[in-house]
């Protein structure tokens, strides 16, 4: 009961208080930009300026053929602005590809240049017999490796060739219950685990040292309530706020596709988890001027897991020792159709367990220091 | 109901002692007054008393309780009010009293009627943040005795109140004595501990001076004192001298004998000239 009593008072010192009000703010805000800022799927569309260096005939049959893919049939002369500089350029666009034609390889270069986009020189050597084919890139200097092998396969091997090759592939998805997420959806896992796990720590972190300051501790020290109810009665109210907040972001934007037990269960196992490593900085630094070097190195090294995960290609080793790694997947697997509940069953055990170690911990550290 | 054995306490953990070598003990029904300026070891001591700090070396008893494994039921019978103000300052005044209610497993007082008390009866709905110091001392004073302590630590009860609001106080901390509470009573206030205290502790520098009761005090430290105002040669002038040196006295007799008298009061010592003849320390 003296726990029920703590966390009703702590709801209700919530709700009077600051850091209540800045996680709904921040709350509202993630919820705005996902849905007006963020569009449903980015779009898959690529600029290309090109130059064609090849007698006047080659250079009508390619047009020809652009003018086939263009998506209205209409080749649009226009003039890009450089600086002060007019460039006149024949414009194209199919369903992925938008494609200036420009008059000399200089205007290429300028366009490629501050336009920050792909520019090629396609030339056809007429001196010899047959004539041959050989292409330019002026790439921006941050593509891959792969992206520039990639160039050399395509013009160093039969075209036909590699095409049937691709066709004769059979490809089979060993699930079919898997739905991908869109653009805007893959931005939640991350957003959830910043919001409604990581803000935890830092809040509970902020309550503690408050009433440090207040002297608050003191007089609950000498009452006959113990120091893991004070402890347990803040954690609560972190996740009850985790789970309010994470519903304003989740329900707008998700409807009814994610497993919501699921994901109440993982919030509360998360949110105890992240709790504990604020339980442990308050116990260990008395004031949040101290304490915060701690705090910056420890939100900082829970987000890079978050830059990973929009990185499919970045992801060393060391990322998967980070426990946001796991919040990130397991919120994934819940909001994607057909996730994997045992997965994230598995991980809430792991945050539970480990989150019981951290408080227990915690517990014992502030039993010595709470009212030193 | 408290006793004290050999107690030492470093906050650096080393031999620079907040506290030293300090023995006493404490009878039920007692106010004990422990006296001394401040950075003495008052505050120290009620620390281990009450659990708030951890007991390093010597022994300690506390309500039957040994300091070495406090178990929190003892905090059913005891009471606490701390010198500097700790209330919630975002909940009403009797919110604060009804929370701490709920945290005792014991019968508590109406937090209401403790508000009426210590005179914030009217202010029972304001939120203790927008109390004045005294108004929020008062507040975590009534706090003390929510939960009927048999164990009363006060440390500065009457810190900042107006007269009138610290006799209001002392009238309850006596009250509380009649019904047999025991009061450890923490302050360098030395009028108050006169008034209250069945015996007091002169402290200094972390080391018990002496442990004696105001009156045995006196009667032991205080010299008595006639203060005599005269008329010499048309104009008004005044003595202060010993009742019991013999060149006083035979002062006393000539300047009944010689003048005409307009005012004559003994006068006792105070605590506060008591403890500053036996630890030649100030109380600042």
């Amino acid at each position: 009961m003296k726990l029920w009593y703590s966390f009703t008072k702590e709801l209700k010192l919530a709700s009077r208080s600051f850091y209540f009000y800045i996680e709904l703010f921040f709350a509202i805000i993630i919820l705005v930009v996902v849905l007006f800022a963020i569009p449903e799927n980015f779009s898959n569309s690529t600029t290309e300026y090109l130059y064609l260096d090849m007698p006047v005939e080659n250079a009508a049959a390619f047009e020809a053929r652009l003018l086939d893919e263009d998506s209205d049939n209409t080749a649009d002369k226009m003039e890009i602005k450089i600086k002060k500089e007019l460039i006149p350029v024949t414009y194209y666009e199919t369903e992925d590809r938008k494609i200036y034609l420009v008059e000399s390889e200089d205007d290429l270069v300028k366009l490629a240049d501050n336009k920050k986009q792909l520019g090629a020189v396609i030339k056809v050597d007429m001196s010899v017999s047959p004539p041959v084919t050989s292409y330019k890139y002026y790439l921006q200097g941050y593509e891959t490796d792969r992206l520039k092998n990639l160039y050399k396969v395509i013009h160093n091997s039969n075209l036909a060739t590699l095409e049937a090759a691709v066709e004769d592939q059979e490809v089979r998805s060993l699930s079919t219950e898997y739905t991908v997420l869109s653009d805007r959806e893959h931005t939640i896992p991350s957003l959830l685990t910043f919001n409604g796990s990581l803000m935890g720590m830092f809040i509970i972190a902020a309550y503690i040292f408050l009433d440090k300051e207040q002297g608050i501790i003191k007089a609950y020290a000498v009452t006959a309530s113990s120091v893991w109810q004070y402890l347990m009665s803040k954690t609560l109210v972190i996740t009850v706020t985790s789970i309010v907040t994470t519903a304003i972001i989740i329900i707008p934007v998700m409807g009814g596709k994610p497993d919501y037990l699921l994901m109440l269960l993982f919030l509360i196992t998360t949110g105890f988890f992240a709790s504990g490593i604020g339980l442990l900085i308050s116990a260990y630094f008395r004031s949040m001027a101290k304490a915060f070097n701690a705090i910056y190195v420890l939100m900082v090294a829970m987000m890079l897991p978050a830059i990973a995960y929009f990185i499919p290609g970045w992801e060393p080793f060391w990322i998967k020792l980070l426990p946001a790694y796991y919040i990130i997947q397991g919120f994934s697997e819940i909001i994607v159709k057909g996730g994997n509940a045992g997965y994230v069953l598995l991980l809430s055990l792991g945050f539970l367990a480990a989150g019981s170690v951290l408080f227990i911990w915690a517990t014992a550290k502030h039993k010595k220091s709470l009212t030193a | 109901m408290i006793k004290v054995k050999n107690l030492y306490h470093s906050y650096s953990k080393d031999d620079k002692y907040a506290v030293k070598d300090a023995s006493f003990e404490v009878e039920k029904g007692e106010i004990f007054g422990f006296l001394g300026p401040s950075g003495a070891g008052k505050s120290t001591t009620q620390g281990v008393l009450t659990g708030l700090l951890q007991l390093q070396k010597g022994e300690v008893t506390v309500a039957g309780y040994d300091a070495k494994k406090f178990s929190k039921k003892m905090f059913n019978d005891i009471g606490m009010s701390f010198e500097q103000s700790n209330v919630y300052n975002k909940m009403t005044a009797k919110e604060n009293l009804a929370f701490y209610a709920k945290l005792f497993d014991v019968e508590t007082k109406d937090p209401q009627e403790l508000l009426e008390l210590v005179g914030l009866g009217d202010k029972a709905n304001l939120k203790a943040g927008d109390f004045s110091k005294g108004m929020k001392h008062r507040l975590t004073f009534a706090r003390s005795m929510i939960n009927n302590p048999k164990l009363w630590f006060l440390d500065e009860p009457t810190t900042g109140l107006d007269p009138a609001i610290a006799a209001t106080i002392k009238d309850i901390i006596w009250n509380e004595k009649k019904n047999g509470v025991t009061t450890f009573l923490t302050t360098h206030n030395m009028f108050i501990a006169d008034e209250l205290c069945d015996r007091v502790a002169f402290i200094v520098d972390g080391e018990i001076k002496l442990i004696d009761s105001p009156r045995n005090l006196k009667l032991q430290y205080g010299a008595k004192f006639v203060d005599i105002e005269y008329i010499k040669d048309n104009d008004s002038a005044r003595e202060s001298l010993s009742t019991v040196e013999a060149k006083d006295r035979n002062r006393i007799k000539e300047l009944l004998d010689t003048y005409e008298i307009q005012t004559m009061h003994t006068k006792e010592a105070t605590l506060e000239e008591i403890f500053i003849k036996v630890t030649g320390r100030g109380l600042v």
